[in-house]
């Protein structure tokens, strides 16, 4: 009734959307910093994990229960993916690993849309509560807070765990120089491990929190568009890591939240705008692309690092 | 700068006039090359359109041996290329009322403003970044460009013809296989001119690249814009194969599939060749046409696919080009093993084919 009230819902929403794309973010950054792999396959080894979480569901597992099973899917998947591929490539050929991503990309997207059976959609049960809480005279989803709150929570849990942990400052020194990190005692083939496996259940947790809540009450839908290697949200995720360049945690959660605004608040933006969220996306992307903002975050020796 | 560039050496000297026999494996491709044309004519009509399906697909996969097999970068938006050449074929011929060859031409230059748009932003950047503006890019001009009814014809698209002497399958596919293999060859020339060389090394090695003097920006520019220009050729001739042109084969999510099937294409063939692309298409291609009747296609077609491009880029990188070399040395040091491998490999493919055909 007042007008501000939709720019506070609208921009609980956004940050909703934000929340998973600042989660998927956090996971491709952190695979990419350790490992030098942009994982274009992400997206699907997410997936991997609300099909099983939709199969345990349907077996009358209950909702929560069977989130938390369904998030060990993920890791399980990327480390494999890990293990049996990616370790094989030598890591200066960038060209190969783009495209085993994107092979791998198809193989879990296949798969998932096998187990769901081709159909153009399947419905799947909320997990989170479903009700609405007053702010500010504004009335918002119990799912978005929810969401907003948890991916904050474990995006500041991974990142003092980066920082402060042993097993995180040995990550970081891979990052920085792998040879020196390997000289020093560290295992470059566990933290390369560790990297798959969390980013995998970063993914993972992403998916969970978006896809079965994005109808309401009526719970969550996988499409015919989710299903396929890059899904529908991989590349505000892009974005988002641009915005750290693709090297800087911090910043690529930053990011995410700044693209799930910019995409949700564009609905109140005069009409030929309102329609062209991936127009938009593609320019914010371009825009990264122009300001190089990678060179903001790394040393020099890190950039090499990475770079060959 | 390139006036000071060294030139790398030309892969074979030879005093001009003089002409190079053909080597035994050259005689022994060319053979092969000959067959697989041949190939359609014992499945009738159904051969054919395959056949069609395939060399449209090698002429998109050549798209792609420029940017990725040459210079080193991946694009995900080659199939955007060849819906920007349908369409632009289309809305010329449907629309105008031109001849095809004149929309042809302009829907190879009609790709240019959006190569340079992506490319100017992200060739500049590692190879990585690229991948990301196009996949971003394939998505954008699926909401743009191919949502714009006066481009694109609205939901029915446009209704092309063929133009005179190529009206049927058999004589579209002639057509088909004089351009695909005509357009091989020209891929393959640019491989060994100072242009293409300048792409390969930009491949193996920036950084000693730009030490030779090449200019890597201008490189990887002239590999994307070349690569859009050969997509949207390859558009054009789908246009014609298909007859009508709908824009949601060029919307997400089928671009995308299409892009990656593309790329799968182009490396189980042999991405840095140009005659991988049309081994690649006709091997692939193939393949999804005669499977397509099956059940379970897409999920069985998907894994199939991306388990092959897994499998080749990690066991076989140069693809079927370096099995046939592999093939050829064999038959070379072993003849009677060689020999029997080649026509057991064979067999197996045209039967199970053949089964296919015969049951799905």
């Amino acid at each position: 009734m007042i007008a501000a009230h939709p720019v506070i819902e609208v921009t609980a929403f956004g940050l909703a959307s934000g929340a998973t794309f600042a989660l998927l973010a956090l996971g491709l950054v952190l695979i990419y910093r350790t490992t030098g792999t942009m994982n274009f396959s992400h997206w699907a080894i997410g997936l991997l994990a609300v099909v099983a979480y939709l199969l345990l569901a349907n077996e009358g597992v209950p909702v929560v229960l069977a989130m938390l099973l369904a998030l060990a899917i993920s890791p399980i998947a990327g480390i494999a993916a890990y293990r049996f591929v990616f370790k094989k490539v030598p890591r200066a050929n960038h060209v190969v690993t783009i495209l085993i991503t994107i092979g791998v990309a198809q193989l879990f997207a296949s798969l998932a849309a096998m187990v769901l059976g081709f159909k153009t959609f399947t419905r799947l049960p909320p997990w989170l509560p479903q009700g609405r809480v007053s702010f500010a005279g504004a009335r918002l989803n119990t799912t978005d807070v929810v969401t907003i709150a948890l991916a904050v929570g474990v995006a500041v849990g991974f990142l003092a765990w980066f920082r402060f942990t042993r097993t995180g400052r040995a990550l970081r020194a891979v990052a920085q120089n792998r040879e020196a990190a390997m000289l020093a005692g560290i295992d470059d083939v566990r933290s390369a491990t560790i990297a798959w496996g969390i980013g995998s259940a970063l993914a993972a947790l992403a998916l969970l929190l978006v896809l079965p809540h994005v109808a309401g009450k009526q719970g969550g839908l996988i499409t015919t568009f989710d299903i396929t290697p890059f899904g529908t949200l991989l590349i505000p995720a892009f974005g988002a890591a641009l915005v750290g360049g693709l090297v800087n945690l911090p910043m690529a959660v930053a990011g995410g939240f700044m693209f799930g605004l910019v995409r949700e608040l564009l609905v109140l933006a005069p009409k030929p705008w309102s329609d062209l969220r991936s127009v938009v996306a593609a320019l914010l992307i371009l825009v990264l692309l122009v300001l190089r903002t990678e060179r903001f975050f790394v040393t020099a020796q890190e950039r090499e690092a990475l770079e060959a | 700068m390139t006036q000071h560039a060294v030139d790398l050496a030309p892969p074979i000297a030879l005093p001009a006039g003089v002409r190079r026999r053909l080597t035994s494996a050259e005689l022994a491709g060319l053979a092969g090359l000959g067959a697989i044309a041949l190939l359609p004519i014992p499945f009738g009509s159904f051969g054919f359109f395959v056949g069609q399906f395939a060399l449209v697909y090698a002429i998109l996969g050549l798209s792609v041996v420029v940017v990725t097999g040459y210079a080193g970068l991946v694009s995900l938006m080659t199939y955007s290329f060849a819906g920007i050449g349908a369409m632009v074929t289309g809305v010329a011929m449907a629309s105008w009322g031109w001849p095809f060859w004149l929309a042809l031409p302009l829907a190879a230059v009609a790709t240019v403003p959006v190569s340079i748009i992506v490319g100017v932003t992200a060739v500049r950047l590692k190879g990585l970044y690229l991948a990301i503006a196009t996949l971003t890019f394939a998505d954008a001009l699926g909401e743009t460009f191919f949502k714009w009814s006066r481009a694109t014809g609205g939901q029915t698209g446009w209704v092309v013809s063929r133009p005179k002497p190529f009206v049927s399958d058999v004589s579209y596919y002639v057509l088909l296989l004089a351009v695909a293999l005509g357009l091989v060859w020209m891929v393959t020339g640019l491989r060994s001119s100072r242009m293409g060389r300048a792409m390969l090394a930009v491949r193996t090695n920036e950084r000693e690249a730009q030490a030779l003097g090449i200019n890597v920006y201008k490189t990887k520019l002239t590999a994307f814009l070349i690569s859009g220009m050969l997509g949207g050729i390859g558009g054009g001739f789908l246009a014609l194969l298909l007859k009508q042109v709908t824009r949601s084969a060029f919307q997400s999510p089928l671009v995308e599939a299409t892009s990656i099937l593309l790329v799968t294409v182009v490396v189980v063939g042999g991405i840095d060749r140009a005659l991988g692309a049309f081994l690649g298409a006709v091997a692939l291609v193939v393949q999804q046409q005669v499977f397509q009747g099956a059940r379970f296609f897409f999920a069985y077609f998907g894994i199939y696919s991306a388990g092959l491009l897994i499998v080749f880029l990690l066991y076989r990188p140069g693809g079927l080009m370096q099995v046939a070399r592999l093939q050829w040395r064999l038959i070379r040091a072993r003849p009677r093993v060689g020999i029997t491998v080649a026509v057991a490999i064979v067999a197996i493919n045209v039967g199970v084919a053949w089964l296919f055909v015969r049951l799905g």
